[in-house]
Formats: C-alpha cells, structure tokens, sequence
C-alpha cells in the first residue's frame, strides 16, 4: 500500500466512485430485487415459491438434467484441456498468447452461432451425421436433445477449462520436471505423484467454474433445444418471458436456487482452500 | 527433442482445427448452392450474401450490435480501469472486496443478472431503461469488470509500486501524473486483453438483449435467433459476418499490442 495524502484520497475515492455505483446500481440492487420477489407470492410474503419449486418433479427434474449436463461437461473440459495447456507450455510465447485470445473468443461462441454450426454438422442431414451412417456407426442420432447439449457445451467448455488452466499450470517448472526425471519417474508417475498434486487445487477451482458456466447456460440450450430442454435457465427464462407459463416470482425464486448452489461451492473453495496455498507461495 | 517437439505442433493443429471445425460449417454453408442429403456442399453462390445484404434488418442488426460494443469498449475501461488502479495502490480493503466482486459473473449465470435489470429498470421503480441500448452498456459492465481486473492486476504485480510512487514524488510528480505517465503504459498489455474480451462479451450476447431489449433495440445475436426458424442460408451469412467482425477487431487489437511487445 501506497501512503496517501487526504487531499489525494478524496480525490482516489472520486475516482472510484463510478465503478462502486455501476456495482451498486446493475449487480448488487438486481439481485436483491431477485432474491426479494421471490419471496412473495400473489402480492404476500411467503415460501410457496421455494415449497413449489422443492415439490415439483418438473423443477427439480430441470435442476437434475443441468447438473448432470454440466459436471459431465465440466469433467470433458478439464480432461481435454489439461493436455492441451501442457503441451502448449512448451510453446513460444507467441502461440500461447495466440491460442489464449481464440480460446476466448471460442469461449464466447455460444448461442445460435454455435448451435446452428453444431446443427450444420451433426443435425439431422448435417454433414458428419451422413458420414457417419454412410460409415454405419451412430445411426438415428439425435442432437436436439440432452446428448446434443452434451456435445455442444463442450465445445466452449473445453476452450474455456484452457483459458481457466493454462496460467496455473506454470506452477510446474521444468527444473520440477527434469529432477523426477533425473531421480528415475517415469512421466506417468511424474504427472500421477508430482503434477496432479500441484495441479489439483487450481483444478479443483476450474471445474467449479466450468460447471457453474454451464449451468448458467443459457441461450446454447435455448437456440439448439428451445423450450423443451428442461434445464434451469430455461425454465428460468419461460417463466418470465413465456406468454403462457408466466410467473415472475416463481422464476426469481428458480434463480435463487441457481445462485446459491453455484456460489456455496465456488465462495468456500475461493475462501477456505484458495488462502491456504497462498499463504506457501 | 526434434521428434516431441514435431508431436506437439501436430496436436496443437488437431485442437485448433477442432475449434475451427464449426466456423468453418457455418461458412461454407453461407456460399453453398445446395447442401442437403451430402457430406459436402454441391456448389457454391453468393446469393444468399445479396439476399440479405438488400434485408435492412441486417444493416440495423450490425448496427446496433456496434454502437452497444462501442458504448461498452468506451465507458467500461473509463469506469472500471480507475477503480482497479486506484484499490490496488491506495486501498487494499477495497482491492479484497473487488476479488470477490470478479468471482460474482461466475457464480451468478448471465440470466439471473438479467432478471435482476428486468425487475428494477423495466418501469417498477419510475426507471425505464429496458428496450433501450443504455441498458446492455451498463449491465455488461460488471460482467465485463473482471475482464479487466484480471489480466491488469497481472501487471501491477510486477511492478515494484511504492518505489515507484517514491520517486515519482520526490521528483516532483502528482500521483496523477505517475498513474497516467508511468503505471497505465506498464499495464497496457493487460488493458488490450481486457478490451479484445469486453468487445467480444459485448458482440457475443444473447440473454442481456434477449430479455432486456429484444425487438426494441434488435442486436446481431437477436436476428439471428429470427432467423433461425427461417431460412439456414441467410443465417449462415450473418454468422460468418460476425465471426468476421470478431477475428477482425480482435487481429487489430493482436497486432497492434505485439508491435509494443517484440519480445
């Protein structure tokens, strides 16, 4: 910290100022809005959102389908990954820069760019659904469906689980690498005893952060399935756009939920496990 | 050595063509005469290019989408990059409460933000931005915070800063020449990476103008998902536009920060 003269300190906390309201103003007050409507039900203060919500097969069948969809990506994205930031570690600087600005660009592909392309070639006459039959393997696939956003999620996820990695993976040094390898590990036992056990706290945080993507996904499902993919965030959307199942409250208190299960895991791994290792570094 | 290193730029090429593998589809699709029943296109046209260049919705979709990605790339850095600078030297008991705002757009999904901007600027408080791009500028704008906190505290890191300030004093400097002298240029590298992925987020979104603005303010990613029960070919056209639009800028931005960084 830097001593600052009072004058000067005003002056910092004017300067400031803008971003606290901007905070204020389109993230804290809206999500307090949230969390608040969902506590009423037809204009009265009441848990009979939540009550809905935790007794409808329908609701917790959509959390059920999304938590499956999203560890399963998650784990894809970390599994692909780790190779790839490995690999692309030996790399000049150049390329890792390179391919960490279209990693986040093909984070970011995601909607109906990225499910029409997903459609073009896996839909029903996409082009490697015909290879693939011509071949006489996946016959009758089906991509409008949780499989296909499956298959779809892991497109950004795995471009997204690099992006996540690859700074934390120059925790191995090569002078790490070269005395296993000096003392007789194989690169099996090295990644099994040395690697992954480094690696494994900012793993960890990665796929929180994976799965809380996808599970925030929205408009990839939306434009791939539509309204019949029951995952939350399109149940969450119905609820408040739909001209026919219409609730907003109902919708707020989904949200909620969404919330809370994304941020219990992600504050306590940022805050009891994360500390921990800085405090060795 | 020769062999592992030879590997290694094979597997680098397989990932980046898997990544391509879609752009490409999208691509040819928008130049394809007819592309149904074979695993490649039969020929090729630039008809569906003329058919929606002559749709105005199209001008206006790109339209909208760059003056909200313009709005965001202007007013985003002018209010987030101060605050960043200014806890990191003089506050670090705003600098902790920063860290975990960065974490929030993780934890909360974009759509649950949106709700949150639909309840209270949607006329129930006598405030009406909905509908209107101003709405997409500012509630980006936390989402788009971390994109900058991250890569330029990287940079302030490095820098050894109470010497600097140090110095800068004992030479008669004000902090506020120091800060826009001597810091911003040192952490300009992280400033280009932030604006490159604050553009993106703003080209790329769906859910903030989907509830938000929709029909009002109609942004690329809106008429695309009009088009999407129509023709595949006009959409093909408009994706490949935007994918264009954004290797582009971002190739601009590539270019211009590895001119500064010939390391």
């Amino acid at each position: 910290m830097i001593p600052v003269a009072k004058g000067t300190r005003l002056l910092a906390w004017l300067f400031t100022a803008p971003f606290l309201l901007v905070v204020l103003f389109f993230e804290v007050i809206p999500l307090l809005a949230v969390a608040t409507n969902s506590l009423f039900s037809a204009d009265l203060l009441s848990l009979a959102n939540y009550s809905e919500i935790l007794t409808s097969a329908f609701y917790l069948g959509s959390f059920k389908v999304s938590y499956l969809i999203s560890a399963a990506t998650a784990l894809v994205g970390l599994v692909a990954a780790l190779p790839i930031c490995v690999v692309l570690r030996r790399m000049p600087g150049r390329i890792q820069q390179l391919i960490t600005i279209c990693a986040n660009i093909g984070a970011n592909f995601t909607g109906f760019p990225l499910a029409f392309a997903f459609v073009i070639l896996l839909g029903i006459s996409g082009s490697f659904t015909l290879l693939f039959a011509r071949l006489g393997i996946l016959d009758g696939f089906n991509i409008y469906g949780t499989t296909g956003l499956v298959i779809v999620y892991s497109y950004f996820q795995i471009l997204f689980a690099i992006l996540l990695l690859l700074p934390g993976l120059g925790a191995i040094t090569p002078d790490i690498e070269e005395a296993a390898f000096l003392m007789g590990a194989s690169r099996w036992s090295f990644w099994r005893r040395i690697g992954l056990p480094i690696l494994a706290p900012s793993l960890i945080s990665a796929y929180l952060l994976l799965f809380a993507n996808a599970m925030g996904t929205y408009a990839t499902a939306w434009a791939l399935v539509g309204g019949s993919a029951n995952v939350v965030t399109i149940r969450i959307g119905e609820l408040t756009a739909g001209d026919v199942f219409s609730d907003p409250n109902l919708a707020d208190a989904l949200a909620i939920l969404l919330v809370v299960s994304l941020i219990v895991p992600i504050l306590a791994d940022q805050f009891l496990i994360k500390p921990r290792q800085n405090t060795d570094a | 050595m020769r062999e592992r290193n030879r590997l290694d730029w094979a597997f680098i090429c397989l990932v980046a063509a898997f990544q391509l593998l879609p752009i490409l589809a999208v691509a040819l699709n928008a130049f394809a005469t007819d592309w149904a029943g074979t695993v490649l296109p039969e020929g090729y046209t630039l008809d569906h290019v003329r058919s929606i260049t002559s749709d105005p919705r199209f001008l206006q979709s790109i339209y909208n989408s760059l003056l909200v990605s313009v709005g965001s790339l202007i007013l985003t850095p002018l209010i987030v990059v101060p605050a960043v600078l200014i806890a990191h030297c003089y506050f670090p008991i705003l600098d902790r409460w920063m860290a975990i705002l960065v974490i929030l757009p993780f934890a909360v999904p974009g759509i649950v933000l949106a709700l949150g901007l639909l309840r209270i600027y949607s006329g129930n408080y006598g405030i009406v931005l909905t509908g209107t791009p101003w709405v997409l500028i500012f509630g980006y704008m936390p989402v788009a915070a971390p994109l900058y906190y991250v890569p330029i505290k990287n940079n302030l890191r490095t820098l050894r800063l109470t010497e600097l300030f140090e110095a800068g004093r004992l030479l008669g400097a004000s902090d506020f020449a120091i800060f826009t002298k001597i810091v911003v240029p040192c952490i300009k590298q992280g400033l280009i990476i932030g604006l490159v992925m604050n553009f993106t987020l703003a080209v790329s979104d769906f859910v903030y103008a989907n509830l938000l603005v929709g029909g009002h303010f109609p942004t690329l990613q809106i008429f695309m998902g009009v088009l999407n029960g129509g023709s595949g070919r006009k959409l093909s056209v408009l994706i490949t536009t935007y994918f264009v639009v954004i290797f582009a800028s971002t190739a601009i931005v590539v270019w211009a920060a590895s001119r500064r960084d010939d390391k």
